[in-house]
């Protein structure tokens, strides 16, 4: 098991970072009535840490059986019927998916599937009427339809059942949404209480941790919780006993990407524009998020940019971003703020240096 | 066809022509069996119809038996028929079309490709050898596209090698509306497809019973099978694709199976697709393949001189290199436009002719332009030259553009030579491009086209080719169903995309060969679904079961440090399968259609792939 699960805090009352929303939200459930969740912030920040162990607060260890499915669903749209393919993963109390799976087609899956879940209300032991809980993944990248869905789905069956939405953006969900939720904001944890963790893990395992490695790690690991702890493990099957000055190793994809940014830097020409296009492809054919390259390489050209170059090429990363989330193939974006940017270089370039 | 009536679907026809035809032909074959020599004037030809109407008779006897969709064609029976033609001609003042009239009789006139013909010829001949012997194969498979002589071809090697040819002809089409009306007259409905497949079923236990021919059964049989049923969605393509693997497998009787190519330009459609695929099915199963190529210019010129010679119309060379190129290859077209050609009276030409004098320039000069051609089919350019024309941005030279532009100025930067081609929307539509597929394909080519020094220029056209995307991409939302607007959004980006390119192009390279790559695109894009299908199905893997994580996760901080820590080797049934991060899957899946993805399949495109 890989460390960030094996030490995973499983109850509110364990967690080292954010001990003042976990305490806040036992008192919450303790008092009976939850109202919807919005769980939002950066990636790695223990969102869904936080949400495992309300659950688990609320309906006790039963939340952990869970059982992952491929479901099939037939939902009657008009004069047609679709069949969506989802992945759900649910226990007893809770239903945990990720709507925005279907693509396109998350307005059905809002309207049909969560109705259907939350129709079914589990009786509890008392022959009460329980209520179960539908975690939401995702919910900034559903669509403007999915999420005015979404809000009638939470009024008609706020009694049967209760929402825990979790994205990255609060800005993406709408104000109607956000309005009738409870908004949990999770910062992303400070170095310091990486470090903590980090230093609670090595404990724990027994390693020698060097001045400040720690440190180095949580530095490099961008304020992501899980970032630090994944190359945590990666550097102690590196090289134990660990060295001060052990290199910490960075993602596959960010070392590529920090390939193509000196490729851009040091030539500025159509030809090395097809090369960057082959090489961004092949990040692409990997899953790696459009979004995620984009700004990578931002992150990675400003590095080496002088400082009057920067803000316009913020701009224009900002420019291009705005297109990709309107447009439809990535790349035609990627590849034209990698053309405005050698366009820029290079004028600038050729202005300084003749 | 007049041959392929039938007497119980003669109310399907609602053509007039039609009508009196199929009246007179049934009136003839039930009177045949009474008094039909009555109707006959007694002519030379009274030998030569005696096979035609032993033939008929039997037909209209065994129009209830199940052999009746094979038709009878072998050369007695057209010579009867024409006999016979020739009297209800008499009656109708009809006259036959040109393309009947000149149908070719022999192989020398069969304006298909020598190469081509000797091939099936031989492939027949060889059936012919070894008929007697186990031979697997059967079937030859002829595609090629519409008009260029498929049916032809197999028909005249028939008559020249002396066998029969019995042909599958999808009968007469029961439409819905038809069927409601004779509901209670006990026909009942049935399916192109059943019949088909009850036909092969039939062929396939039974051969060919030939009930025409009694005492010439030394002849030999080929059967030809033309028409097969229209096939609608997967359901109907798998039945078809079932029933003619099992035809070619089983049958004993040399066969030709005809499949028409549609257009390539339009084969990103499903259906084309399906076409292909069944191809390949049935030369899988064991037939022989020969592609017939579209007819050469020239051959359709001779032809084309040929019947002008018979017919005695004086049809100017112009003309006939026109119609000939005009038709694309096809040669059934170019004969119906010369006979439509010479069909109009046209005082301009014929002034000109019986004269000879100067208004002859200006017949030529309105000839010469194909918009005012009246006839032939419009100019269509191949997508691929289409894109050519729009990468190597051919303008007229600089001197050439004189100070007309007094109304406006332009700055210097926005300034350019005029277009060397025609309006860039009217090449797109004439290619027939589809939005996405040119902005695909222009994104993919346009960066060998500019000057290496030009970096401006490749930021130029990548920022119109990303406005010509963010254009289509408007379609997914509440667009959908507005056919209307998203016509307009299609031709509008289409149009974004080319534009952009020619106008970002300042300095484009002198024009030197360059390929015309297909989209590298669409394999990443596919690739890319198919890993992201892998890992969605094991998502749920990290959190050790325990939640779903978010996919961007999954690709940008687990797998990765998985594959650090050489996670597979304790996990490896867990993980298995995932691709080796930086490998991108091979371009096989086209071939399996389980594999194609909703999305990937709208843009692969199997036909451009070659180039």
């Amino acid at each position: 098991m890989l460390w960030v699960d094996k030490y995973r805090p499983k109850a509110l009352d364990k967690v080292i970072v954010h001990q003042d929303v976990a305490q806040n939200l036992k008192k919450l459930v303790t008092e009976q009535d939850c109202p919807h969740l919005l769980f939002y912030g950066p990636s790695g920040s223990g969102k869904k840490t936080l949400i495992m162990a309300l659950l688990r607060q609320m309906f006790g260890a039963s939340v952990e059986k869970v059982k992952v499915e491929n479901k099939n669903w037939k939902v009657d749209a008009g004069s047609r019927t679709l069949d969506l393919e989802l992945t759900t993963l649910s226990s007893t109390h809770h239903v945990e998916l990720n709507p925005s799976d279907a693509g396109f087609q998350d307005r059905y899956i809002v309207q049909e599937i969560i109705k259907e879940m939350a129709k079914n209300r589990p009786i509890d032991t008392k022959g009460k009427k329980g209520f179960k809980v539908l975690v939401l993944n995702e919910v900034d990248k559903l669509s403007r339809e999915a999420q005015h869905s979404l809000r009638r789905t939470m009024e008609k069956y706020s009694a049967s059942c209760r929402l825990i939405l979790c994205c990255n953006s609060s800005s993406k969900v709408t104000e109607a949404v956000r309005s009738r939720c409870l908004n949990v904001r999770i910062n992303a944890p400070k170095e310091e209480e990486i470090v903590e963790v980090l230093e609670f893990i090595g404990k724990k395992e027994g390693l020698q941790l060097p001045f400040g490695f720690a440190a180095r790690i949580a530095e490099k690991s961008n304020r992501s919780l899980r970032r630090a702890i994944l190359s945590f493990e990666t550097c102690r099957v590196q090289q134990y006993p660990f060295t001060n000055n052990q290199l910490i190793p960075a993602m596959d994809w960010e070392a590529y990407l920090l390939e193509i940014a000196s490729d851009i830097m040091k030539e500025q020409s159509p030809k090395r524009l097809f090369q960057v296009r082959g090489k961004v492809y092949e990040l692409l054919s990997n899953c790696i998020p459009p979004e995620i390259i984009l700004k990578r390489l931002l992150y990675e050209l400003l590095k080496k940019l002088d400082a009057e170059l920067k803000h316009e090429v913020c701009h224009w990363a900002a420019y291009y971003e705005h297109r990709m989330r309107l447009g439809q193939k990535a790349i035609f974006h990627i590849e034209a703020f990698v053309a405005k940017f050698m366009s820029i270089y290079k004028g600038f370039l050729i202005s300084t240096f003749g | 066809m007049r041959k392929r009536t039938k007497p119980i679907v003669v109310v399907s026809s609602s053509d007039e022509d039609d009508e009196k035809q199929h009246h007179t032909h049934n009136y003839k074959s039930s009177l045949l069996t009474s008094s039909s020599s009555s109707s006959v004037p007694p002519r030379s030809k009274k030998s030569k119809k005696a096979p035609r109407l032993s033939s008929s008779c039997s037909k209209s006897r065994i129009d209830s038996n199940p052999f009746d969709q094979v038709k009878l064609f072998c050369e007695g029976f057209d010579d009867g028929f024409t006999g016979f033609q020739v009297l209800a001609e008499e009656k109708n003042k009809k006259k036959e079309l040109w393309v009947d009239k000149y149908r070719p009789r022999t192989l020398e006139e069969l304006a298909v490709h020598k190469k081509k013909v000797e091939e099936v010829r031989t492939w027949f001949e060889e059936r012919l050898k070894k008929e007697k012997q186990e031979n697997n194969n059967h079937v030859l498979l002829i595609t090629g596209q519409t008009g260029i002589g498929k049916s032809e071809t197999v028909r005249v090697i028939a008559s020249h090698l002396g066998a029969i040819l019995y042909e599958w002809k999808t009968p007469t089409p029961t439409i819905w509306q038809e069927h409601v009306h004779n509901s209670g007259s006990g026909i009942r409905y049935t399916s192109k497809l059943d019949e088909f497949e009850n036909f092969v079923e039939r062929i396939r236990k039974y051969g060919l019973i030939s009930s025409s021919d009694k005492k010439g059964s030394q002849k030999t049989h080929f059967l030809l099978i033309d028409d097969l049923p229209v096939i609608s969605g997967k359901v109907s393509y798998e039945r078809l694709r079932c029933s003619l693997h099992l035809l070619v497998q089983s049958i004993r009787i040399p066969t030709a199976i005809i499949v028409t190519d549609c257009g390539q330009s339009d084969s990103a459609d499903y259906s084309m697709r399906c076409w292909e695929e069944l191809q390949l099915s049935i030369q899988s199963a064991g037939a022989c393949k020969v592609a017939f190529n579209p007819i050469t210019v020239n051959s359709i010129k001779k032809t084309l001189s040929r019947i002008c010679r018979e017919e005695h119309k004086k049809v100017t060379t112009e003309q006939n290199d026109l119609i000939a190129k005009a038709s694309g290859g096809d040669i059934r077209h170019a004969i119906l436009s010369l006979e439509y050609l010479c069909l109009k009276p046209n005082p301009m030409l014929s002034l000109s002719l019986s004269d000879g004098n100067p208004t002859y320039p200006e017949v030529r000069s309105e000839l010469d332009d194909g918009n005012l051609l009246p006839f032939g089919r419009d100019e269509t350019l191949s997508l691929f030259h289409a894109l050519g024309k729009f990468l190597h941005n051919k303008r007229a030279t600089q001197n050439s553009v004189a100070s007309d532009n007094g109304a406006f100025c332009l700055k210097d930067q926005y300034m350019r030579s005029p277009l060397n081609m025609d309006a860039p929307e009217k090449v797109l539509c004439q290619a027939h491009g589809q939005a996405k597929t040119v902005t695909d394909f222009l994104h993919e080519n346009v960066l060998d086209f500019i000057n290496e020094e030009a970096i401006d220029d490749a930021w130029t056209v990548s920022s119109y080719l990303s406005d010509a995307d963010t254009l289509l991409a408007s379609l997914g939302g509440l667009l959908i169903r507005n056919y209307e607007a998203s016509n307009i959004v299609q031709s509008a980006a289409a149009s974004v995309a080319a534009r952009g390119v020619l106008f970002g192009n300042t300095h484009p390279l002198s024009s030197r060969w360059h390929a015309v790559r297909r989209p590298r695109m669409w394999q990443v894009e596919k690739s890319m679904w198919h890993n992201k299908r892998e890992m969605v199905s094991q998502r749920s893997v990290p959190c050790n079961g325990m939640n779903l994580t978010d996919f961007s996760i999954i690709t940008t901080e687990w797998r990765p440090s998985l594959k650090w820590l050489g996670f597979k080797a304790s996990h490896s049934e867990a993980v298995h399968g995932v691709p080796i991060n930086g490998s991108i899957v091979e371009d096989g899946g086209y071939d399996d259609p389980m594999c194609i993805d909703e999305q990937s399949a709208q843009t692969t495109d199997d036909e451009i792939e070659d180039w």
